[in-house]
C-alpha cells in the first residue's frame, strides 16, 4: 500500500470514528485493530497491541500530569485560590476595568500554581463572572479576559499538556516547561494591553466603581499572608527544576506537597476537599492516560505503514521556505482544534509534525511551544473549543457566537506572540539555554 | 436481576476508581521521600521509579470502567448532534456494541499475555526487576468491566451522549 493510502486509511479511521461519536480512546483501539490486520500479521500479532500499549504509559516522565492536575484541584477545592484573589482585589486601586486586570494578574499567578487550563478557566469564571455582571461589565469584557487568561496555564509552567506533549514528542520536559515562562508572561502583558485598548475604545463596557480604600498596612498583610506563601509552591516546582534539585517529574510531587502544607497551615484542608480533588484528578488524568495507552500503537502503525516517513518526504520535497510549512502545520492545528480536544490533536499530529520540524531544522523545544500556543488558540475556536463550553456553562443565556466573539481579540494576542516567537526565538529559548546540558 | 447486576458493576467500578485515587498520594509521598533521601546524601530506594511507573498504568486502567459509567471518556458530539434522532439513536447503539466488543477482545488478549507471563516468569528490568505479569494484572479485569459497562449502555438503561441528557458535554 502506498504511503498516502496508508495515511489516509489510518487518519481517516480515527477522524471518522471520532466524528461518528466513538469515545476518542476507543476510536484509537478500533483503528489499531484494523491497522494490525492490514499492515501487520493480523490475528497472531494482535496481542502486540496490548503489549505495546502499556509501554509508554509506564513512563516516569508522565508522573507530573496527575500531580499538576491535583495541585489545581486542591487550590480550587480548599479555597486557597479565593484567598489569593481576595488579596489581589485589595491591592488593585480604583482603576478602569479593574476586574479585567484582576483576571489577568490572578490568572497568570494561578497558572504558575496549577497545570490545568480547565481548572484555571473554571476558577476564573466562577470567581469573576458574577462580580463582573454585578458591576455592569459587558459580556465581551467579562468573558474575553477569562478565556484568554484561562489558556495561559497551557504555556506557563507547570503545564500538564506541556508534559504530555514532551512525553509524546520525546523532547526534554524540563526545558519545555521553563521555555514557556517568558512567553507566558509576555502573553499576559499583551492581554493587559488588549484590555486597555478595548477600554479606550469603549469605556462603558467596564464601568468604574467606588472601591473601599485599603490601608498600606492591610496591603502588606495581604501580600505577606495570601500571596507570598504561594511563592513556596512556585519555588518547589520551578525552583527545584532550575536549581537541579529535582527532575521535572519529581518537582511536581513537591508542588502537591507545597499546596497541602499551605492548605494545612491555613486550616483549609479537610477530607472532603482532599477526596474531591483526588476524584477530579482521576477524572482527567485517567481519561488522558487511557487515550495515551491506545494512541501509542496508532503512532507506531503510522510509522510502520510508511505514512509518517512518506508525508515528511513529500512535504520537504517542495521548494518552499520552511516558514510556509510551519504556517501550514499551524493552520492544520487550528482547523483540527475546531472539532477536537487538544490531547487527540497532539496524538494525531505529533508523529507527523515532529519528524517534519526536525527535518526542517527547527529547535524542537521552540517548535513545541508553537504547538502549545496553537493548542491554546484552538481551545477557544468554535465549534469545539473546550474553554468556550466552560464559559457557556458559567454565563447563563450566552450563545457560542457571543463567547467566541469575546475571545477573538485575545486570539489576536496569541497570534502576535507566535509571530514574536518566530521573529525572536530567543524569547522561548533564552531560559532553557541557561539550564546547561 | 439486571438492576442488581448494574448496581454490583457500579460498586466494583467505583471501588476500582477509589483504588486509582489512593495511588496518587502513594506516588507523591514515594517521590518526595526518594528525593529527600537523595538530597540528604543517602541512597534512595531503587524501587520508587518502577512502582510509580506501574502505578500510572494501574491509575489509567482502574479508573477506566468508572469513567465509562460516568461518561468521562471524551467524545466529540459536535457532528453527531446534527443527525436526525432516529439515525443518532441507531448510531449510538452501534458505538456501544463496537466499544463493548473491542473491550472484550482486549480483555481476552490481555488475559492471554498475562497468563503467558505468569507461566514464563519473565522479568521487566527497571529500577528493580518486576514480574512482567504484574503489568498485565489489571488489564483483563478492567477491559472486561469496560465491556460490561458498554453493555449496560447498549441495553438502553443509560445514554453516553449529552444530547440525550439535555446538557453540553463536548470537551476534555
Amino acid at each position: 500500500m502506498l504511503w498516502y493510502e496508508a495515511g489516509a486509511l489510518l487518519l481517516g479511521c480515527v477522524v471518522s470514528g471520532m466524528a461518528l461519536g466513538f469515545p476518542v480512546a476507543f476510536t484509537f483501539m478500533i483503528t489499531n485493530v484494523i491497522g494490525i490486520f492490514i499492515f501487520s500479521g493480523g490475528w497472531p500479532v494482535l496481542p502486540q497491541i496490548a503489549d505495546n500499549a502499556t509501554a509508554l504509559i509506564t513512563s516516569f516522565t508522565l508522573s507530573p500530569i496527575p500531580m499538576f492536575i491535583l495541585m489545581g484541584s486542591l487550590f480550587f477545592h480548599t479555597g486557597l485560590a479565593i484567598k489569593v484573589f481576595d488579596a489581589l482585589d485589595k491591592l488593585l486601586g480604583k482603576i478602569p476595568g479593574r476586574l479585567c486586570f484582576l483576571t489577568v494578574i490572578g490568572g497568570s499567578l494561578f497558572s504558575t500554581l496549577t497545570g490545568s487550563t480547565m481548572a484555571n478557566t473554571a476558577m476564573l469564571g466562577s470567581l469573576m463572572v458574577p462580580e463582573m455582571t454585578r458591576r455592569g461589565y459587558s459580556k465581551k469584557m467579562s468573558m474575553g479576559p477569562i478565556l484568554g487568561t484561562g489558556g495561559l496555564a497551557m504555556i506557563i509552567p507547570p503545564s500538564s499538556l506541556g508534559v504530555l506533549l514532551a512525553s509524546i514528542a520525546q523532547v526534554d520536559v524540563g526545558r519545555l516547561l521553563i521555555a514557556g515562562l517568558l512567553p507566558g508572561f509576555l502573553l499576559a502583558g499583551l492581554y493587559a494591553a488588549m484590555i486597555s485598548f478595548q477600554l479606550w475604545r469603549n469605556p462603558d463596557s467596564a464601568p468604574t466603581y467606588d472601591v473601599e480604600p485599603t490601608s498600606w498596612g492591610e496591603k502588606f498583610y495581604q501580600i505577606a499572608v495570601n500571596i507570598l506563601p504561594m511563592g513556596l509552591v512556585v519555588f518547589m516546582v520551578i525552583g527545584f527544576i532550575v536549581f537541579g534539585w529535582a527532575t521535572p517529574s519529581e518537582s511536581a510531587s513537591f508542588g502537591v506537597v507545597g499546596v497541602i502544607i499551605l492548605a494545612m497551615a491555613r486550616r483549609m484542608l479537610n477530607w472532603e476537599s482532599f477526596s474531591t480533588s483526588l476524584m477530579g484528578t482521576i477524572r482527567v488524568a485517567g481519561m488522558v492516560f487511557f487515550i495515551l495507552m491506545n494512541s501509542t500503537v496508532f503512532s507506531q502503525l503510522l510509522s510502520m505503514s510508511g505514512a509518517s516517513r512518506g508525508l515528511v518526504g513529500w512535504a520537504t520535497g517542495f521548494d518552499v521556505p520552511p516558514i510556509l510549512i510551519l504556517t501550514c502545520m499551524f493552520l492544520v492545528l487550528i482547523m483540527l482544534g475546531m472539532f477536537m480536544d487538544p490531547v487527540s490533536m497532539m496524538l494525531i499530529t505529533v508523529p507527523i509534525f515532529y519528524p517534519l520540524a526536525a527535518t526542517l531544522g527547527y529547535d524542537l523545544i521552540w517548535f513545541s511551544l508553537i504547538v502549545l500556543m496553537s493548542l491554546e488558540m484552538s481551545a477557544t475556536t468554535p465549534p469545539f473549543g473546550l474553554l468556550l463550553f466552560i464559559m457557556m456553562g458559567m454565563v447563563r443565556g450566552t450563545t457560542l457566537f457571543e463567547v467566541a466573539a469575546a475571545a477573538l481579540p485575545f486570539l489576536f494576542c496569541d497570534l502576535v506572540l507566535i509571530i514574536i516567537l518566530i521573529i525572536a526565538p530567543g524569547v522561548a529559548l533564552y531560559l532553557p539555554g541557561l539550564m546547561g546540558t | 436481576m439486571f438492576e442488581s447486576f448494574d448496581n454490583v458493576l457500579g460498586k466494583v467500578s467505583t471501588a476500582l476508581a477509589w483504588f486509582a485515587c489512593a495511588l496518587i498520594p502513594c506516588m507523591f509521598i514515594m517521590i518526595v521521600t526518594d528525593v529527600s533521601i537523595r538530597t540528604l546524601g543517602y541512597r534512595p530506594p531503587l524501587f520508587t521509579s518502577s512502582v510509580v511507573e506501574y502505578a500510572l498504568l494501574y491509575l489509567a486502567m482502574c479508573s477506566a470502567p468508572w469513567l465509562v459509567r460516568e461518561r468521562g471518556h471524551v467524545v466529540i458530539e459536535a457532528l453527531v448532534t446534527v443527525l436526525p434522532p432516529g439515525i443518532r439513536a441507531a448510531l449510538a447503539k452501534l458505538v456501544y456494541l463496537v466499544c463493548a466488543l473491542v473491550s472484550f477482545l482486549f480483555a481476552y488478549l490481555c488475559w492471554g499475555i498475562f497468563w503467558a507471563y505468569v507461566q514464563g516468569g519473565e522479568l521487566d528490568v527497571r529500577g528493580v526487576d518486576m514480574p512482567y505479569w504484574l503489568q498485565f494484572l489489571p488489564l483483563p479485569l478492567c477491559f472486561a468491566l469496560i465491556g460490561l459497562e458498554f453493555c449496560i449502555y447498549l441495553s438502553g438503561r443509560r445514554s453516553y451522549y449529552s444530547y440525550d441528557l439535555g446538557e453540553v458535554k463536548d470537551g476534555v
